[in-house]
């Protein structure tokens, strides 16, 4: 499955995008990714791991995980996903 | 409320005909009732102004109102209003702005300008401290805005200056009052009107101060406001690091980034192309912010090696970013930068310029323009056009006078007026109201047309700020959105940003406005003055004779083609009932004689 990175989110994992297996909801793809890149750990996920972190944005399939079924939400192969620290404009 | 309170005490009134410069008091009744910047800027014009009035003859007036936070130790208090009957639109008009100018004009001496009648050459106004004069600007006539801040800045040294290009010297109805050479009053068309009074600029240097009315108290709700902002990710490193086009990829990942004049759906594959990431490895030199701004949104940019593109200047913003970009299917950042600096450099608005490109460019593929009007093809995606029109928009050249007439008169003239994206016929910004419903009831109910900063409905609908709502359901959105259009008109009529917003709430912003003039109201109270605005601006615009509170059909009746929001329409009659409701509006959306009476107004 594809997970894009978004705004500072790309210079810790150094690339707009990557391929990962897919794990089987949010939270498991939270600790793939932190294991990749340890500095994740603290910015996406809470402290005792959880849940996801009060200023990250994440969406599957761009639908915020808030209004599917959170850090619960299933994932397939098909899914993509995309993770942002919390950020605006206008 | 007393003078001396976050207020000079002072107006000028200008009347250009005469040649005449008054100083009276500023009348503290009407700043206690209406705030400071929008809401007094709105409410002297009523007082004033015929809603009937031809906005670019000698009987409109314009208006700079600054906010009684203007210039202090408030968060991001560089803001001030310029406020008229828009050429554009036909309704209320009032624009805001940031950079320097707002707190020296009160540093000189005055809260506010209130310009009259027409000057029988050009002039422009020369504010030094007490000493007010009307000045030739024969020589300054015909040139943009940076040469003429420029030359200003070497004529009276220290100095900050607002200034129209040649766009607004022409009356072309999407014209910006410029401050500081890249900030702007953008939309409404409030340069123009200022081009039709023969006023090319105000100049100000101030050596004042502003004084509060409770030094103490201010200080300690300006500090707590500032280390808020500091600490929120949004306002204390977000916005700084990639600006506010770091949206161009989260929108476009809900489905509500409109392509190609909306044509096309709302989601796009070349979307990151353009992104505020983008721009960062492309073009940015550094960030930078405004008077008293812990935020520095602003991008300095430059463009190099791409020949005639070359330039240096500032932007562009998320929504010119998206007008140039997305909505014209052009993907070459270098040209969208461009784009916007000829904006800056000739004082027009980017989001009204850019869809208005992105509509010609539909109609000439569906062949309703035919290219001999134009003078080249004009497809989207075609970046070198896109630039080329928006010269010559500058210039005044050819077909980009029909640019300058914006969406909907170019649409009508060409018999699709249905493709404007425009409301009350000014051209809605960078989110699709069909994905993200909230803001699509925004922009239709807006008191100054389509527009996204009358209740910025992204951050709880995209950002989940304050709270995390849906973009897909409608429920709720009428009374949230009621709040936050009553906030904004609070926020921008203190004088401070609104992207304080994102980091701050009412308790801050009351807390602030409180001990800077002596006031003992709850934070309700002072709420209840932006409904008062609200209420006045929609009274203006009901005896100017606004049009309906509407979508273009392209919202209502096209679903999106494609991404998270796929098959969906604006469901906009069932958001409207219930925004109606929440502000005691009749159902046809008229304030009832109830609510007047529980806002005191009279108008």
């Amino acid at each position: 499955m594809l997970v894009k990175f978004f705004a500072t989110y790309r210079q810790i994992a150094g690339c707009k995008s990557c391929d990962v297996e897919a794990p089987q909801d949010v939270l498991a793809l939270m600790g793939v990714l932190s294991e990749r890149w340890p500095e994740f750990r603290n910015l996406i996920l809470n402290r005792d791991g959880t849940d996801k972190g009060d200023d990250v944005i994440i969406m599957v399939n761009g639908r915020h995980i808030e209004h599917l079924d959170g850090v619960a939400t299933q994932l397939t192969e098909e899914d993509y996903v995309a993770i942002t620290p919390l950020v605006a404009g206008g | 409320m007393t003078r001396g309170n976050g207020w000079i005490g002072t107006i000028l009134r200008v009347n250009l005909t005469e040649g005449t410069i008054k100083k009276e008091p500023l009348n503290m009744q009407d700043a206690q009732d209406y705030v400071g910047a929008r809401g007094l800027g709105t409410k002297y014009y009523c007082n004033e102004v015929d809603p009937k009035v031809d906005p670019l003859s000698p009987e409109n007036k314009l208006i700079f109102m600054t906010g009684p936070l203007t210039g202090t130790a408030a968060c991001s208090s560089g803001r001030y209003e310029v406020v008229s009957k828009s050429p554009l639109t036909g309704i209320i008009g009032a624009a805001n702005s940031g950079g320097h100018f707002g707190p020296e004009l009160k540093y000189a001496g005055y809260d506010g300008i209130i310009f009259e009648g027409k000057a029988e050459k050009p002039v422009y106004l020369n504010i030094d401290d007490e000493k007010v004069e009307l000045l030739d600007a024969t020589e300054l006539w015909g040139q943009g805005v940076h040469p003429v801040t420029e030359a200003l800045e070497a004529k009276h040294g220290k100095v900050h200056v607002a200034t129209i290009g040649t766009p607004g010297e022409r009356g072309m109805l999407y014209a910006t009052v410029m401050n500081d050479k890249n900030r702007a009053a953008g939309r409404g068309g409030m340069g123009a009107v200022m081009g039709s009074k023969n006023l090319k600029a105000v100049v100000v240097r101030g050596t004042g101060g502003v004084k509060v009315a409770r030094p103490e108290g201010f200080m300690r709700e300006a500090t707590k406001a500032r280390t808020m902002l500091r600490e929120h990710p949004v306002t204390g490193a977000g916005l700084a690091a990639l600006g506010t086009e770091v949206l161009v990829n989260i929108v476009n990942e809900v489905g509500g980034l409109p392509l190609r004049n909306g044509r096309d759906g709302s989601y796009w594959d070349k979307a990151d192309d353009t992104s505020g990431e983008r721009l960062v490895e492309t073009h940015l030199i550094k960030n930078q912010g405004c008077f008293g701004c812990t935020i520095a949104c602003g991008r300095v940019t430059k463009i190099e090696g791409r020949g005639e593109l070359d330039g240096f200047g500032e932007g562009p913003e998320y929504e010119a970013g998206w007008s140039y970009g997305a909505a014209c299917g052009v993907n070459d950042i270098g040209a969208i930068v461009k784009a916007n600096f000829i904006c800056n450099e000739q004082g027009m608005d980017p989001i009204t310029l850019g869809s208005t490109v992105a509509c010609a460019m539909e109609l000439f593929e569906m062949g309703a323009i035919p290219e001999s009007d134009i003078g080249f093809p004009l497809r989207f995606g075609d970046a070198m056009a896109m630039v080329k029109l928006t010269q010559m928009c500058a210039d005044g050249e050819g077909f980009g006078n029909i640019i300058g007439l914006g969406s909907y008169r170019l649409a009508e003239k060409y018999g699709h007026p249905e493709l404007s994206m425009s409301v009350k016929k000014q051209e809605m910004p960078a989110y699709d109201g069909r994905a993200i419903q909230g803001i699509g009831l925004e922009y239709a109910t807006s008191n100054r047309g389509g527009c996204h900063v009358r209740g910025y409905m992204i951050s709880p609908e995209v950002l989940g700020i304050p709270i995390k709502m849906d973009p897909l359901v409608t429920e709720g959105k009428g009374a949230l959105l009621k709040t936050f259009q009553d906030l904004t008109a609070l926020c921008d009529s203190t004088g401070i940003c609104l992207f304080t917003t994102f980091g701050i709430g009412l308790p801050e912003i009351a807390g602030q406005y409180r001990e800077a003039v002596g006031s003992d109201e709850t934070d309700e109270e002072i709420l209840l003055k932006g409904e008062r605005i609200w209420n006045l601006e929609k009274r203006f615009n009901i005896e100017a004779g606004v049009e309906k509170d509407t979508l273009p059909p392209r919202l209502l009746r096209e679903a999106l083609p494609s991404g998270p929001a796929k098959g969906k329409v604006s469901e906009l009659q069932t958001m409207l009932a219930d925004y109606y409701e929440a502000r005691n509006w009749t159902s046809d959306g008229i304030p009832t004689q109830e609510k007047l009476d529980e806002l005191s107004l009279t108008y």
